[in-house]
């Protein structure tokens, strides 16, 4: 065995015994006996993972992508330590690309991946609707904010007092009725909470990411299917034999569900 | 197969069962992903079962539901084990549906208590299935790992 290989399994033994710390140090050494191994860049990425190095972990894939461009992990990984640094559509693109490459190498990290690409989709989606809300509330303010200045204004110029508790009524009102729309339509935001029977796998009960059709015409997420089928082929519906080569992509029901999930991120479960 | 896959399926359908479950069955515990309890009961007027209830215990395994979980009957308190020709006097319960091949990763707690229901329902066999007092005393296996003969798949 050459001495690079050596340095990697003795790396692999600590990792698996959890001291990621000498793992990391001893990919680092095998890198240096061969720098030409895509598999030592990831090796490494996957502890630099656990250490939480994340800038680290986007410069050891990009080396391996660089010896390999349709490395499955080093674009598992990005999407991890990218979803870690909240970049959201970073970790989704390289999320996406390592689904990609799991379901035509019908590779076993598939079930893995998938909930990947849902959680890098629930976190983006959060995180814009965290905007949205600090938006929506921040508008509020403003609004509510102009509508005293104007009565302030208003009553500025009476002497009346009478007539000024009459005013100041008349926009307590207006006060409350806008008050009231906005918080109109923030509950109308959390009702509107129902994931579709149409948009949910029928094995994992999730969203569907990469729906696949079978010979009897239902879908199934592309990594809950093939795991039944690695054990039963057959269809789970019908019982007749089925196959994986028997599996065609449903692209209008991914569409569907990709615009779905783009709306509702809080239905993308992991 | 990713770990948890089994317990974010179980968490969704705990969900859908705490709102709403079909009449004659009942949620009665689950406090975790491994083990859950229901009890269920023949809601016509099969008077074998009339006025009883039944309790069955779910035990699944890191792949459900690709894998079936394992049903039985316990007998705790007043829940007694269903006379049925095909339910033996220690709750091993024969049905395909929850065997290695009659399972379908498409089934569920839901679905699987309203099969036993039926089953129960379309039953005027006041029986044990034959042999049960030597399987009783002799068996060992899981039930997932017996191998039923079904013979009988109308009852």
């Amino acid at each position: 065995m050459s001495r690079s290989m050596q340095l990697k399994e003795e790396g692999n033994r600590h990792f698996q015994s959890g001291d990621f710390v000498s793992a990391e140090a001893l990919y680092s050494k095998a890198i240096i006996a061969d720098p030409k191994n895509p598999a030592l860049y990831t090796n490494r990425a996957m502890a630099r993972l656990k250490m939480s190095l994340w800038d680290s972990v986007i410069t050891d894939c990009n080396q391996c992508l660089e010896l390999a461009p349709d490395n499955m992990k080093a674009h598992y990984y990005l999407a991890q330590a990218y979803l870690a640094l909240h970049d959201y559509d970073d970790a989704l693109d390289h999320a996406r690309r390592a689904h990609e490459l799991c379901a035509r190498t019908n590779d076993k990290s598939l079930a893995a991946v998938t909930a990947q690409v849902l959680r890098c989709k629930k976190e983006r989606w959060e995180d814009m609707e965290r905007r949205r809300r600090r938006e929506g509330s921040e508008l509020e303010i403003e609004v509510l904010a102009l509508l005293e200045r104007e009565r302030d204004g208003v009553l500025r110029d009476m002497t009346d007092d009478g007539e000024k508790k009459e005013v100041e009524a008349e926009w307590e009102q207006k006060l409350e009725s806008m008050r009231r729309v906005f918080e109109k339509a923030r509950a109308a935001e959390e009702r509107r909470r129902k994931v579709p029977d149409w948009a949910v796998d029928d094995i994992s009960f999730q969203v569907m990411v990469d729906p696949v059709i079978t010979k009897s015409g239902n879908s199934y997420e592309r990594a809950s299917i093939m795991e039944h089928l690695r054990r039963h082929p057959t269809d789970p519906l019908t019982r007749e034999p089925l196959t994986a080569a028997d599996l065609r992509p449903n692209l209008a029901l991914k569409e569907a569900c990709a615009e779905f999930l783009e709306e509702n991120g809080w239905a993308a479960d992991w | 197969m990713v770990a948890n896959f089994a317990s974010k399926r179980l968490g969704k359908e705990l969900q859908k069962i705490q709102s709403s479950l079909p009449p004659g069955i009942t949620l009665v515990s689950a406090e975790n992903f491994e083990e859950w309890l229901l009890d269920i009961q023949v809601l016509d007027q099969n008077p074998l079962y009339q006025d009883q209830t039944y309790r069955l215990r779910f035990r699944f395994g890191s792949s459900y539901p690709i894998e079936p979980p394992e049903v039985t009957f316990v007998k705790k308190g007043d829940r007694s084990i269903p006379m049925h020709p095909h339910i033996y006097s220690n709750g091993i319960i024969c049905l395909d549906l929850l065997g290695q091949q009659g399972w379908s990763p498409v089934q569920n707690v839901e679905s699987v208590c309203m099969s036993i229901q039926s089953m129960l329902t379309g039953n005027n066999k006041n029986e044990r299935p034959p042999g049960d007092e030597e399987f009783v005393r002799s068996n060992k296996q899981r039930p997932r790992d017996i191998d039923f003969y079904y013979h009988d798949n109308a009852v």
